[in-house]
């Protein structure tokens, strides 16, 4: 069965890059172009497992992530954040903020997908 | 005659005794024979471990080569992805502003640096800002032949790539990591500047020279392409 992804990226190279890498595994795609954007989607598709990119129009991915925790409809949906930044503190706000994981930009395939495929099969096991 | 009576007693433990000796005798023969099976036994049996050992030793060198292959294979798509997401977006369109933000975000999104400048080819000798992401744009205005290692790059036409030259930048060049004329055919039709790489990037990556590669030459003739149309044209596509 396919599971849903959400990207949720202003930056088209980049959602056109996660497009690539997830049409080699049994993804669903749903894209949004902002944070406002991302939650209204997120809402709507209720999404297996989110990407979420920090530096947004908008709404700031952050921001974003602390909302779909703080709402009940989607506090239970894995949230990757995709970040150019990898310092540590940005890495902690973000996971303060509630995201399950992050990757760096230039995005690795491979990592991307081990990431996703690890974050997927723990929910599983947890429903 | 107490001997007399006693003959046939000692002659019936004697033979007892032959019998149990060739017995025993026997018997040490027998095994001696499984003995010698089982060493046979055990020798085929040491033989045919070592056969499998070695064949797990097979199987198991063969299985890492298939998993490096696999990984080759997997980087060699993710940078064909790369490629593929550059030309793209750099031909997606014949709007000047968005080919500049396509040329950034291929630098920023894709090698991975925040620090960029474009330039346009103004004549031959002379380059003009067109676009730039983290670093003051004033400072980088117009380049000429006397403007250091970018300069020198316009003056030549060649690229500057850190570690591959001899020549060390300095001074507002410091942080360059590389520098890349735009060209079709022999025509300059621009220069990008790549300053500091994210620090998450531990070096420029074999796609990363792809990527200059395409962007030498896809992002010359994007940008040339924007020169033919008018900005007002828009989306081509």
């Amino acid at each position: 069965m396919k599971k849903k992804v959400l990207l949720v990226d202003d930056s088209n190279t980049v959602l056109l890059m996660e497009k690539m890498i997830l049409a080699k595994g049994p993804f669903e795609i749903v894209v949004a172009h902002d944070g406002v954007e991302g939650l209204e989607k997120a809402k709507s598709e209720l999404p297996d497992v989110i990407l979420l990119d920090v530096m947004m129009p908008r709404l700031d991915g952050l921001s974003a992530c602390a909302a779909l925790r703080a709402d009940a409809a989607t506090a239970h949906i894995p949230i990757v954040m995709v970040t150019t930044r990898a310092e540590e503190a940005n890495i902690e706000t973000a996971f303060r903020n509630g995201c399950t994981d992050y990757v760096t930009k230039p995005i690795n395939a491979v990592e991307l997908l081990a990431k996703l495929n690890n974050i997927l099969e723990n929910a599983a096991v947890a429903q | 005659m107490k001997s007399e009576t006693q003959r046939p007693f000692i002659e019936k433990v004697a033979q007892d005794t032959r019998d149990y000796v060739q017995s025993l005798f026997d018997e040490m023969q027998r095994l001696s024979r499984v003995v010698a099976e089982l060493e046979v036994e055990i020798q085929t049996r040491d033989e045919r471990e070592l056969r499998l050992s070695q064949r797990v030793e097979a199987i198991e060198a063969e299985g890492r080569s298939f998993a490096t292959r696999y990984a080759e294979v997997e980087e060699q798509n993710s940078n064909l992805a790369n490629l593929y997401v550059a030309s793209y977006q750099l031909h997606g369109t014949r709007d000047r502003d968005r080919v500049v933000a396509a040329i950034q975000e291929i630098i920023i999104n894709l090698i991975g640096s925040e620090q960029l400048v474009i330039w346009e080819a103004d004549g031959e000798t002379e380059l003009r800002h067109v676009g730039s992401f983290g670093v003051d744009a004033e400072e980088w205005n117009t380049i000429t032949a006397d403007d250091g290692l970018i300069g020198l790059c316009l003056t030549t036409r060649t690229r500057f790539i850190v570690n591959q030259s001899p020549i060390l930048p300095a001074g507002r060049e410091k942080s360059l990591t590389a520098c890349i004329p735009l060209l079709l055919d022999d025509h300059l039709a621009g220069m990008i500047a790549i300053f500091e790489l994210l620090p998450q990037k531990d070096g420029l990556a074999p796609v990363d020279y792809e990527l200059f590669d395409l962007l030498a030459s896809h992002a010359a003739s994007a940008l040339y392409c924007t020169r033919r149309a008018p900005v007002s044209a828009g989306v081509a596509q």
